[in-house]
């Protein structure tokens, strides 16, 4: 070991940023009223796990049940809200598992654990994504500026992988709004985009706790 | 308001003036009124003045078919060039402006050249331009000058576009009667219809014959209870101002929504759209998109005050203006009558040349009634008038062929009109393939109405050639019917009385150009107003052989311009069939391409502008960046720090200053942007044993390794260290641009050719944050912040990496460089990226830490003789090309890609162009990227060309410049004192270079193993 320093862990103190941090949203946000057609805000620093397996593999879905407390979606585009977090089916060998921050290192050790012996991946992507939520009485129309994708086709319980301008983003639907998961780097086009298409409709920044 | 009536069902609002101005001359107008309505209302008949020949022209339509009436509308950043006068609806304080005319409209200079017109036939350009080439560049000059319309804006647009998707069960073009009742049909069955119209208000024709009765009520009241039930439908949505311009594949219609440009400046909502571009998806499609009148071609048909008989009415109708008072309508057909009638009941003198030798008894009656004169049998052979129509010519037709058989008397006008019949707006069914058949007895090009059923296309009313309305609605609930039946629904129709009071209608003459028995040495009979062809020039096309009708399109410039030929095509189609002695379908019609109006750059850019034109991908730590002054550079779709320069200095100064400080203390570049890609399974050692040239059985846990990544040609596609985290765990890193690509690569491998080996990968690009610590004072500042990392250079060596923390942050630190020197590269959860470089910053303080771009990366790099994939690489080069046999794997048991196509005669020859450095024997020129390579300052030619400069630049490490590049047989050259001499080409200057060893610093490696 160097010893030129000694550096007591204590002294420091992390900080987290979102992706959308550079955006100064919780400054911004407001009570949603009906002033406005559209709302949206970040749900910033949620736990994101990147999970791969064969689902066709009883053994790799009973133990992903068994690790989750919860069934794997494996019908394409299916979804499942679970109590900490959610489970988005991309692919037919991939899905996106979110939850409190907090949560994810317990989640991730649950799965390692029970899928050591079992041809998959578990990894932790929690730096690598982020979501926000859009809503108001608006918030179809602007969707509809930013993707193709046929929202009378998005049921609740159903996520999709599609084009946001010229990004792309997974949604689902859940309560009356709409739930947008994108890469951190891509967090500057898409909120920059979503201002841009949701200026007629007139835009706010949700209060956190208001229903969001 | 010479011209404007009181009119009952007129669509103006004269309890509304409004107040305009056209060509620098204020005007009065009101609500409801276009821009033509409202200048003819004013009695402005020369609007205009012709592409050619300068001669004065008027408005001959009411809509998007209108030639002449070109305008620039708004001044400023808001100006638009070339817009329809027909259909720019007037608000209060528009300003108007012609787009030619000059030194005025009334007088044109090149109407002295029309004079002469004799003397520019079709092809003039290229007939009297083409010698001497080298005067090219003027002619064209002249030619620009000389061309063209309106005014581009030059001033940035303040205004905003986008774009909306729309997914329907059935898109109805054309708000028209037909469109209304198939929407309504349709609507009613419970699909979700979405109907598109691009007037102010729906109605289409029936707007101009408003007294006609359906199912007992006027025309104005049928269609009000058809959109009233239309709008109460949940399902039925309709957009006006909408013009739908483009059919695409799968029924994809893109239409553009005007939504400000018809109100004044003061209602204009800042938040809202200018134009918005519709992108509708549609599993069925409507085209209700009617038909244009086609005028006949005579005589000095182009002077001000000649139009379409349809627009002659529409005026009246919709608009309550007069054209004039004493008007005369040419015709072929029946379809004037009606309009000639309300003309008449207006206190309008009407006299009506039918060419035909019969004419409908009932409307012979109706106008005799009204005093209306009828010539029957006779055309108008020349239109005289100085400035605008003041009279007609007319001539005896023959019974059977299109001759005169003698002169006709002289009637005065001051508005004359014609028809020729009806041309179906077919644009939309062509768009994607489909084609219109000629229909000998309607005398147009039709489509059928289910003849693209399979493709889900359906017409109904004028397009399929159906021009009477009583059987084009009931034709229209027969195809609606045909279309809900095979959706599995009925058709319900209650309520709806489709019965009209139309006259039967007669059979037409087929006539399109008049004869005036002069054999072509008559007066000017135009085709094509806007680009000023004669039935001459498509007669002078023929006999110089030009046999196809696309050929004969562009020698005369037939449909080009902003009408696309709206009023001119069929008219051309018909004059070239005669001349070259064919029938109307052998000829065919040109191709009727998208977009079937002009479309703004702005609708089609939507809201891809600005800052969200194209991603901006964006690191952790961009705020920091920009803190510290960055520049960026785009890479990929990344926005990278350039370089960090401090006041005063520019990017030489930066950059040098940068190289300096890492390469003699410590520097730090965000490496965030490069692709990583965590890699699982048992297989996973052989996977990458196939994917990369060189072999990862051995790499032990703990290790890096630098890979090159081969493409089935052998050719490096990219590069990257990947690193062993367990036997069945490897972390991959790939170019910041090529991220993508190679994780398609990987996933198409794996998944097409391979699905045998158990292997899973997940991109983690961004989910890390890489600060790259870099200089011989890294693993001082690495240590103030890192404790549970032994950092001995015997316990962590060069291509080691450690997990740890630093800063307090769960950290995984490779000791990789791309620079040549000790370097650590540490790698967080993004979500600490900015807070873990500010703590690195602060720990290298005492060191002087300096942050550096990617300019600094590239200098580091070139000196130490590693490529960048993409700059020293283009796809032709393999690794023994770049001299580094060492990282590919030859004696691999199982082969990995490329490497069958490295054993091909061509790549495994020893002569060709090779990676070597460069240098300058002056080491003060910094040699020009991309420069020819060549044996001698002699430049006669043939001069051999060896290969190019693909990296150089000047190393303040070094103290002078330094390049790599490609020279054929570079490597034996490098090593051959007296061959090792080459020439840099560029710009003017051969600069002597010498072949040597691309690594110009360290080649031991005694800085980055320290």
């Amino acid at each position: 070991m160097l010893n030129s320093t000694t550096t007591n862990i204590s002294e420091f103190s992390p900080v987290m940023q979102s992706p959308l941090h550079p955006f100064g949203l919780t400054s911004k946000q407001e009570k949603v009223n009906d002033g406005k057609g559209v709302w949206a805000n970040e749900i910033p620093l949620l736990g994101y796990i990147s999970l791969r397996g064969n689902s066709q593999n009883a053994a790799f879905v009973n133990a992903v049940n068994s690790a989750l407390n919860v069934a794997l979606p494996t019908q394409a585009c299916s979804m499942s809200y679970t109590a900490w977090g959610s489970i988005l089916w991309l692919s037919p060998d991939e899905w996106l598992i979110t939850c409190k921050r907090d949560q994810r290192a317990s989640l991730q050790g649950a799965l390692e654990t029970a899928l050591a012996d079992i041809h998959s991946q578990v990894v932790d992507n929690s730096g690598g994504y982020t979501t926000v939520l859009l809503k108001g009485k608006n918030a179809s129309e602007v969707l509809h500026h930013c993707t193709v994708y046929d929202l009378n086709m998005l049921q609740a319980g159903k996520v999709v992988g599609t084009t946001f301008g010229k990004l792309n983003f997974y949604l689902h639907q859940h309560e009356d709004g709409y739930y947008l998961v994108f890469r951190r780097s891509f967090a500057d086009y898409i909120w920059r985009y979503l201002e841009r298409s949701a200026l007629p409709y007139g835009f706010g920044i949700a209060q956190l706790n208001d229903g969001l | 308001m010479s011209n404007r009536i009181s009119h009952k069902n007129s669509r103006v609002d004269l309890n509304r003036p409004l107040t305009f101005t056209f060509d620098g001359q204020s005007y009065q107008g009101f609500a409801g009124d276009t821009l033509a309505s409202a200048l003819l209302a004013n009695g402005v008949k020369v609007v205009a003045r012709s592409f050619k020949y300068g001669r004065p022209r008027g408005i001959i339509g009411s809509g998007a078919e209108e030639p002449n009436a070109l305008v620039q509308i708004d001044v400023g950043a808001r100006t638009t060039p070339d817009l329809k006068a027909t259909q720019v609806e007037l608000y209060d304080g528009l300003v108007a402006g012609r787009t030619s005319g000059w030194p005025s409209l009334a007088f044109d200079l090149k109407s002295v050249g029309g004079k002469f017109s004799r003397f520019m036939p079709a092809g003039f350009y290229y007939k009297t331009f083409k010698w001497p080439t080298k005067l090219w560049p003027f002619y064209e000059d002249i030619i620009r000058r000389a061309a063209g319309y309106g005014k581009s804006p030059i001033e940035a647009d303040t205004e905003t576009y986008d774009h909306q998707h729309h997914h329907v069960d059935l898109l109805v073009v054309g708000g028209g009667a037909t469109g209304l009742l198939a929407a309504l049909l349709a609507g009613r069955s419970g699909l979700k219809v979405l109907l598109v119209d691009d007037q102010s208000e729906l109605g289409g024709y029936l707007l101009s014959m408003p007294n006609i009765l359906i199912g007992g009520v006027s025309a104005s009241t049928w269609s009000a209870n058809i959109i009233n039930e239309l709008q109460s439908l949940p399902n039925v949505s309709t957009l006006s101002r909408t013009t739908a311009f483009a059919l695409h594949d799968m029924n994809m219609i893109q239409a553009v929504e005007l939504l400000q440009d018809h109100l004044p400046h003061a209602a204009r909502n800042n938040a809202q759209r200018r134009e918005r571009l519709h992108r509708i998806r549609a599993s069925k499609v409507v085209l209700a998109t009617g038909a244009f009148e086609r005028p006949l071609v005579f005589g000095n048909n182009d002077l001000p005050g000649i139009m379409t008989a349809s627009a002659l009415t529409t005026y009246l109708n919709r608009y309550g203006v007069a054209c004039g008072k004493n008007a005369v309508i040419m015709t072929s057909n029946d379809l004037v009558y009606q309009g000639a009638v309300d003309l008449a009941e207006a206190g309008i003198t009407v006299t009506i040349v039918d060419t035909r030798e019969q004419i409908n008894p009932e409307w012979a009656a109706k106008t005799n009634q009204l005093g209306i004169k009828v010539y029957v049998g006779y055309g108008i052979s020349e239109a005289v008038g100085s400035g605008a129509v003041q009279g007609v010519q007319l001539v005896k037709l023959g019974s059977l062929k299109n001759v005169v058989t003698a002169k006709g008397p002289y009637v005065p006008c001051d508005v004359l009109a014609s028809s020729g019949g009806l041309s179906p707006t077919v644009h939309l069914f062509c768009h994607d393939g489909g084609r219109p058949q000629w229909d000998d007895a309607r005398l147009a090009f039709v489509v059928s109405a289910n003849g693209r059923a399979k493709d889900g296309i359906f017409c109904v009313g004028a397009i399929t050639g159906v021009f009477a309305l009583q059987e084009g609605l009931a034709k229209t609930h027969d195809t609606i019917a045909e279309l809900l039946t095979g959706l599995g629904k009925t058709i319900n129709a209650s309520g709806l009385v489709l019965e009209t009071d139309e006259i039967a209608v007669t059979p037409a003459r087929r006539i399109f150009n008049v004869p005036d028995g002069k054999d072509g040495y008559g007066a000017k009979a135009f085709v094509d107003f806007q680009n000023d062809v004669a039935v001459t020039d498509i007669h002078l096309a023929v006999r110089e052989n030009y046999r196809s009708i696309e050929h004969i399109k562009r020698y005369t410039a037939l449909g080009f311009g902003t009408d696309q030929g709206k009023l001119s095509n069929v008219n051309g189609f018909a004059i070239a069939a005669e001349a070259l002695g064919k029938t109307i379908p052998e000829v065919g019609t040109t191709t009727y391409r998208p977009a079937y109006t002009p479309v703004s750059f702005g609708a089609l850019a939507g809201a891809h502008v600005g800052d969200s034109f194209e991603p901006r991908r964006y690191t952790a730590v961009q705020t920091t960046h920009e803190r510290y002054g960055a520049e960026f550079e785009p890479v990929g779709q990344w926005m990278r720090p350039w370089y960090f320069p401090k006041p005063g200095e520019d990017i030489h100064a930066a950059v040098n200053r940068e190289c300096l400080a890492t390469r003699n203390s410590v520097g730090m570049l965000d490496a965030s942007t490069l692709g990583k890609i965590d890699i699982r399974g048992k297989d996973v050692r052989e996977f990458l044993n196939r994917i990369y040239a060189n072999a990862w059985s051995q790499l032990a846990v703990g290790k890096c390794r630098y890979g090159l990544m081969l493409d089935e040609a052998g050719m490096v596609m990219d590069d990257g260290v990947t690193a062993c985290i367990s036997d069945t765990h490897f972390l991959m890193t790939t170019t910041s641009g090529g991220a993508a690509r190679v994780m398609t690569w990987l996933e198409k491998w794996h998944q097409t050719e391979w699905p045998e080996l158990e292997v899973y990968m997940t991109s983690v690009t961004d989910h890390w944050t890489t600060a790259a610590l870099v200089g011989p004072k890294s693993r001082e500042v690495l240590a103030k912040l890192c404790t549970d990392i032994d950092l001995s250079k015997e316990a962590f060596k060069f291509m080691d990496w450690r997990d740890g923390k630093v800063a307090g942050v769960p950290a995984r630190v490779f000791r990789i460089s791309f620079s040549g020197e000790l370097a650590y590269e540490v790698n967080v959860d993004a979500s600490y990226g900015d807070y873990i470089w500010n703590e690195l910053m602060k720990a290298g303080k005492e060191f002087d830490i300096t942050p550096y771009g990617t300019e600094t990366m590239h200098v580091l790099r070139a000196e130490k003789g590693f490529i960048i994939v993409g700059q020293d690489t283009d796809g032709s080069v393999t690794p023994f090309d770049l001299d580094m046999a060492w990282a590919v794997g030859m004696k691999k048991p199982y082969s990995f890609l490329g490497k069958r196509s490295l054993a091909r005669s061509d790549t495994s020859r020893t002569d060709r162009k090779q990676l070597v450095g460069l240098l300058p024997e002056d080491p003060n020129v910094v040699l020009k990227e991309g420069a020819q390579l060549i044996n001698s300052s002699d430049i006669t030619p043939p001069v051999a060309m060896l290969g190019h400069v693909t990296s150089s630049y000047h190393s303040a490490f070094l103290g002078r410049s330094i390049a790599m590049g490609f020279v054929i047989d570079g490597i034996k050259r490098r090593d051959e004192e007296g061959n090792n001499i080459v020439y840099a080409w560029a710009e003017g200057k051969a600069v002597k270079v010498k072949i040597v060893s691309y690594v110009f610093v360290d080649a031991e490696g005694a800085r980055h193993n320290a």
